[in-house]
């Protein structure tokens, strides 16, 4: 439970800072989007019910903050973590050199669909499609994602132990009483 | 084995949940998504997740804005300071040419009082550039770029717009120096401009001239003019000296002491005239004319 409330609270971090900061910086820092990261992570390494939980909510948080249409978020979030959670839990991907490249992958797919779909529902609102932009933008989420993984790795490792730590101190002790 | 089927059965039961599960709660998400936006209502937990995260944004947004102040505040502070460097140059160059400016109008105020007094002259003068001074107590004297060459001789008459500036005594072939009016070694015939009283204006260096030999009954005043009485030949009669400053009379003595300010100033002398008149044949003529 805690790992899902800590993984959360970055993910309201990201929203946050993703709907404030990013936006002033220059164009050039680019704008690498962090929360579509943590989904990617939350699908490799969270279970299915606590994943869908926070991705939901998170995307549910930046609909309500960010979308003009409302649902598009927790849908495009739900569906990548889906996607990524079967594809993680039934093949090779579960390793860790194929899960970086994927969030890559992922991210420029969901972006030719979230255009496509868009494209259908209300072609007059989206400006012209990039094929140099995309790329740079997938290339962007690899090259963020790398550090990434491994701080959110690092820190669920961190907090697991302590879990387990927990757990063995509470067997311990009702053992000894 | 019975036990081992049982727990395959239980896994793809729990499989068939969770899938389950996760169909529902898309279903649910779906409905909570579609719902408010076929309807294009923005619903209570929107709004209630919207109050959630505003707090956090308008934080961030607070500390980004402040953050920002501080940077455009130094960024305009090093702008400030390159400004304030750029224009301490700008206004050193703008004073260095102002003093050009300055000098220039200066020394063209000089030189049309110059030609004015020298139009006014009854002779035609000899302009000279005074190049050095001296400015020892005993021996006030300048040095001036005209000398034998331009037909300057010794006892020629040195004036100024001011008045009478001395006197020359030495000569070389381009230079010629002047002994100053204010000189301790200087002695002018004078006279008191108003009444015509006569006295010897002697140099007194830096404090100008004291005027003496003018008798304790004669009528002066501060605010007199003295100038030449013509006397002796050396200086011609009427040329400006000074100004009264202060009269003093003691009760011992049949003189008053009476100090002169110069009309000239002699630390500012940079051109002067010279009178071409060769004064010592005059005086030589006089001195003969008496010998007779």
């Amino acid at each position: 439970m805690l790992p899902a409330f800590v993984f959360w609270s970055i993910g309201i971090g990201f929203i946050v800072v993703q709907t404030t900061l990013l936006p002033v910086l220059p164009q050039w820092l680019g704008r690498p989007d962090f929360l579509f990261i943590l989904v990617a992570f939350i699908a490799y390494r969270f279970p299915w019910i606590p994943g869908i939980m926070l991705v939901f909510s998170l995307g549910w948080v930046m609909d309500v903050v960010a979308a003009i249409h409302l649902g598009f978020y927790p849908l495009l979030s739900l569906l990548t973590f889906a996607t990524l959670k079967a594809l993680a839990g039934k093949s090779r991907i579960r390793e860790s050199t194929y899960q970086i490249p994927l969030v890559g992958v992922s991210y420029f797919l969901v972006q030719i669909c979230f255009y496509f779909v868009y494209s259908l529902a209300m072609p007059d609102a989206l400006p012209e499609w990039s094929w140099g932009q995309t790329l740079q933008r997938t290339v962007l989420m690899v090259v963020v994602a790398i550090p990434l993984f491994v701080l959110f790795n690092r820190l669920l490792e961190n907090l697991r132990q302590r879990r387990a730590k927990a757990k063995s101190h509470r067997r311990r002790s009702v053992k000894v009483n | 084995m019975r036990k081992k089927s049982q727990a395959i059965q239980g896994r793809s039961v729990f499989a068939t949940i969770r899938v389950l599960l996760l169909v529902g709660v898309l279903l649910v998400v779906g409905l909570l998504i579609f719902a408010p936006m076929l309807g294009g209502r923005f619903g209570t937990p929107h709004q209630l997740t919207l109050d959630f995260i505003g707090p956090f944004q308008s934080v961030v947004t607070q500390v980004m804005g402040t953050v920002t102040t501080v940077k455009n505040d130094y960024l305009a502070l090093l702008s400030v300071r390159a400004e304030n460097k750029r224009l301490q140059a700008q206004v050193a160059k703008y004073l260095g040419e102002l003093g050009k400016y300055r000098e220039g109008y200066s020394t063209y105020l000089h030189l049309e009082e110059l030609l004015a007094f020298k139009e006014n002259l009854p002779f035609e003068p000899l302009a000279a550039r005074v190049v050095g001074k001296e400015p020892a107590y005993w021996y006030q004297t300048i040095v001036v770029d005209r000398g034998r060459k331009d037909d300057v001789l010794a006892g020629m008459v040195v004036l100024a717009p001011g008045g009478a500036v001395g006197q020359i005594i030495h000569t070389s072939e381009n230079y010629a120096k002047v002994l100053l009016a204010n000189a301790p070694s200087s002695a002018i015939d004078a006279m008191i401009q108003k009444n015509r009283i006569r006295g010897i204006l002697k140099g007194a260096g830096e404090k100008g001239y004291v005027l003496q030999y003018v008798l304790k009954n004669a009528d002066v005043a501060v605010g007199d003019h003295i100038v030449t009485a013509g006397l002796g030949g050396v200086f011609p009669a009427g040329i400006p000296l000074g100004r009264v400053i202060r009269v003093q009379r003691k009760q011992r003595g049949m003189f008053q002491e009476i100090e002169v300010e110069p009309h000239v100033d002699f630390q500012k002398l940079e051109v002067v005239l010279i009178d071409p008149t060769d004064r010592r044949k005059i005086i030589d003529s006089m001195n003969m004319e008496r010998e007779r």
